[in-house]
This record gives structure tokens, C-alpha cells and sequence, in this order.
């Protein structure tokens, strides 16, 4: 990925928008865009789904295999998540091996996902020692107009909560519902104009500072946190955000239920 | 012949497994405009084949030794998603999608006006995100309609179709168990407005006869694909 350019001119305005309490579309410090979610929608994926929120678009993809459990948890399947995000998803991203960017986006929404426990990987065993399903949850962005994070971890849970395990195509019995227990929702915030706001869009992310991203399993439970790029917040800021994280996740967990 | 011949795909009455007469195409979709964030964009779904193209630029062509002094440069990428098939591919250039990313860049370079673009460079990012049979081709046909979509000068679309053999009976549009157990496969990129090509592949096994009429089902087959691209591409899809 090439370095953007950060024009000073929307650094400028961006902070004098936030003195006003305005965005670049006019939405207010927590507004979050309107969220889409679909189900089931790719034909070859065992669970599937697209989110949209503006003008990003994001994919998830559930695929099943067989593994070896690891020697030192022969009763336990495995989960994986991966992600990529490929020149079709806007300019400033180059095809090439995966960005650091790419990963810090996978491996956040992965840990969100794997520490709420929402699937049990000892279910998830076949033939203890021989055999287990491994869980892989691939991400795929359409349409990058900022805060990829929330997207793609919407998207991967409700694609696993979509996801059927293939056991007929494996032979090894019945096709079944993959279990998942728990709804985790990631809620991320990025410093614009000096201040947080919540779902950033992509001329936000390129003039704004630092980001912070919260993953909260039911009952309001942290299962991660990542803050990322150049910056300083205070633990002012930090209960601010998680009070709105809250709330924010609640709503999104009740779209997720549907 | 193919060593597959036992698997019967046609019925007594001449029709395919999917209900299909020998000449027929799979239904089409085409939509534009569906990269929000792209200069031009397009998704087709083809049978279960569906595939998102987006075009970007033409934009500044970089690193500077891509770049050529009097035209542009067209940056193909094709990419299957890991979850676009029954076993999940590995993310990742391939070796497979490197030649269908240049052949498909060598077609679209022959309609698009290069010379109008100097040193710079034009990105076409070709997402199969569910794959059933000739996703190349779909790929090919929808990079064009992107392209046209962003609004780049073009002297035709260009419409790829593959025909092939089953069970010794020469078939259009190849399916899934058709392309897995077929005994021939004639992908073609076709200029419907002059019946020119611009891509040509085939594998298997055809004779004189046969090859004409997988030729001619392709030209038959491109001309009515090529209606429904004008149609998305005139008026908000189909």
C-alpha cells in the first residue's frame, strides 16, 4: 500500500467541522451510517453474508475442512479468520501480498470473535487425535469507504450464525447448524478534527489520528481491544467511547438476532 | 473419449441436466454501479457464477517503469474468493489466475483507446465470488461492461462465451458437471458488433464438425448476452 496523501486542507476542515459537532455527511460525533445485513448469499459458501453500511461493502465466507487436532488439544477443532482486501475494494489498496493493514484487520476480528467463545471448539472434534472441522472464516471487502473493522467482524459473525457443517459431503454424517453461543460486536472510533467519533468513513480515516476498536460479547463482556496508528487519548476519552460502545452494540446485536 | 464418457448429462429428449436445449445459455444478471466506491463497476451473475468487477483510473501508472509514453496500461487482477468453490482455495496469486489475469488484460486491451490515456494506468479488479463453470469468461464480459460503466472509450464491448462437448453432443455454456466431465471446452471473447475476436482458448477434444458448431454457438450465444449488457448499461440492470 502506497502512502497517502493527507491534504492539510482536510485536516483543516475535518477539525473545523468538529468544532461545529459536525461530519463530512453531517452526521453528529455517534452517529453510526445506515446497517445492512444479508444472509446466505453466496451459492458455494457453507454460510455467508454481506454487510453494507454507506458505501462499504464487505463479504464473509464460511468454508469447512478437515484437521488433525493439535497434540497438545486432541479434543479440539480449530477456527480461523482470514482476511484480504484486494484492489477492487478502492484505490489506495494494491493487490501484492497481504498489507500490514490486511492483517492488523484480520487478526482483530478474529480475536473479537475466537475470546467471546461463541463456538466451542471441543464440539467441533470428530475423532479425538484424528480428525476435527476447522472453521474458516474468510473476509472479503467490496467497497472500502472506512471502518472495515466493524463491517467485516458484522459480517463474520452473522456468517457463521448462517453456517451449515458439510458433514454429508465429508461423509461423516448429518449436515448441522455450526453452534454459535454468543453474538460479539465490534464497535471502532477514530480521532477526527481532535476529537472521537464513531464509524469513521474513508476521508475521515485518511485526515483523522488514531483509532480504537472494542469488542463486547453479551453482557456487555470485553473480549478485545486494539488501538491503532499515531496518537494519545486519555482514559476520559476511553469511558466516553465504551459508554457509547455499549449502547451501540445492543442495537447491532439485536440486527445480528434479527 | 475424455475417459468420463459413462456419466450420461443428456436426456433422451436432447436435454441437458439442467433442463437446458443444447444451444442455451444460463440466465444472466447484470447490474452496474455496485462498487460505490470505483470509477465503474459491475456484477454479474451467471448461472450460479457471480462475479464483481471495478475499474479505477485511468490513474497515475506507478511504479514509473510500468508506465508507457504513449498509452495507457491496464492493471488485470482476477481473483477467485477462498469461498467462491466447494474446496476452499488458498489466498493468493496462483499460477492459474496469473494466466486468465493476462489473458483477460490482452483481450480488453484490444477495444480500450490506450493511446488516449498516456502514462497512465487503468486497474480492473476481477472478483469471482461464487464460481460454477467459465468464470473467465464471465470475468472477460463483465470487465468490459465496468469499464464502459466507468466510462472509458472503448471501440466495442467484448462477450465471452465457452461451448463445449458432453456425452459426444457439442452443448453452449458449459455448467459445473458439464466443465468437470465434458470432453471439450472453446472459451471465445466476441466483438458483437463485429464479429471479431479477441480471445480464443480451447482444450480437449473436437472434430471439424464439431468445432464449427461450438464456434457458431458462441457467436450465436454472444450476440444475446451482448443484449442484456446494453440493457444495464443504458438503464439501471435487469
Amino acid at each position: 500500500m502506497s502512502v497517502p496523501l493527507v491534504p492539510n486542507l482536510l485536516r483543516a476542515h475535518l477539525s473545523d467541522l468538529a468544532l461545529n459537532d459536525s461530519r463530512l455527511d453531517d452526521r453528529s460525533q455517534w452517529d453510526g451510517r445506515d446497517v445492512k445485513l444479508e444472509t446466505g448469499i453466496l451459492a458455494r459458501a457453507e454460510g455467508s453474508a454481506r454487510v453494507t453500511m454507506g458505501d462499504t461493502i464487505v463479504l464473509a465466507g464460511v468454508k469447512f475442512q478437515i484437521m488433525t487436532p493439535y497434540p497438545d488439544r486432541p479434543n479440539q477443532g480449530g477456527l480461523m479468520c482470514s482476511c484480504e482486501v484486494r484492489p477492487i475494494a478502492g484505490r489506495h489498496w494494491e493487490a501484492g501480498p497481504p498489507s500490514p493493514q490486511s492483517i492488523e484487520l484480520g487478526r482483530v476480528v478474529d480475536r473479537g470473535i475466537r475470546e467471546s467463545g461463541c463456538i466451542d471448539v471441543d464440539e467441533l472434534c470428530i475423532i479425538p487425535g484424528e480428525k476435527a472441522w476447522q472453521v474458516i472464516l474468510d473476509l472479503h471487502a467490496i467497497s472500502d469507504d472506512g471502518n472495515l473493522f466493524d463491517a467485516f467482524a458484522l459480517a463474520g459473525i452473522a456468517a457463521l450464525r448462517d453456517a451449515t457443517i458439510p458433514a454429508e459431503r465429508f461423509e461423516i454424517g448429518e449436515d448441522a447448524p455450526l453452534k454459535v453461543s454468543k453474538t460479539p460486536i465490534m464497535c471502532s472510533y477514530h480521532k477526527v478534527g481532535g476529537r472521537f467519533v464513531y464509524d469513521a468513513s474513508y476521508r475521515e480515516e485518511l485526515g483523522g489520528d488514531e483509532r480504537i476498536h472494542i469488542t463486547l460479547g453479551d453482557d456487555d463482556h470485553v473480549h478485545s481491544l486494539q488501538k491503532g496508528l499515531k496518537g494519545i487519548f486519555t482514559a476520559e476519552e476511553f469511558d466516553e467511547i465504551m459508554e457509547h460502545a455499549k449502547a451501540r452494540c445492543a442495537e447491532l446485536r439485536e440486527i445480528v438476532n434479527g | 473419449m475424455g475417459g468420463y464418457g459413462d456419466v450420461q448429462m443428456i436426456d433422451e429428449n436432447g436435454l441437458r441436466m439442467d433442463g437446458r436445449k443444447p444451444g442455451d445459455v444460463r440466465p444472466i444478471t447484470i447490474e452496474t454501479g455496485v462498487v460505490p466506491v470505483a470509477d465503474g463497476s459491475c456484477r454479474m451473475i451467471w448461472g450460479t457464477n457471480e462475479v464483481i468487477v471495478a475499474v479505477y483510473g485511468p490513474m497515475e501508472a506507478h511504479p514509473r517503469k510500468i508506465q508507457r509514453q504513449d498509452r495507457a496500461v491496464l492493471d488485470v487482477a482476477y481473483n477467485m474468493a477462498p469461498f467462491s468453490t466447494t474446496d476452499r482455495i488458498r489466498p493468493g496469486f496462483n499460477r492459474r489466475s496469473r494466466e486468465i489475469s493476462k489473458v483477460t488484460a490482452d483481450a480488453l486491451e484490444s477495444v480500450v483507446l490506450l493511446e488516449l490515456y498516456p502514462r497512465s494506468k487503468i486497474r480492473i479488479g476481477i472478483e469471482i465470488v461464487s464460481a460454477e463453470a467459465g468464470t473467465r469468461c464471465v470475468g472477460l464480459t463483465a470487465a468490459s461492461v465496468a469499464l464502459a460503466d466507468a466510462g472509458i472509450p472503448m471501440t466495442d464491448l467484448v462477450v465471452s462465451v465457452a461451448s463445449g462437448k458432453i456425452n459426444d453432443v457439442v452443448v453452449c455454456d458449459l455448467n459445473k458437471e458439464e466443465d468437470n466431465y465434458g470432453e471439450a471446452d472453446l472459451p471465445m471473447g466476441v466483438l458483437p458488433n463485429t464479429g471479431e475476436l479477441v480471445f480464443l482458448q480451447m482444450d480437449g477434444d473436437l472434430s471439424p464438425d464439431e468445432f464449427k458448431q461450438a464456434w457458431d454457438y458462441n457467436m450465436d450465444a454472444a450476440m444475446e448476452v451482448h443484449k442484456l449488457m446494453v440493457e444495464a448499461l443504458k438503464g439501471g440492470g435487469n
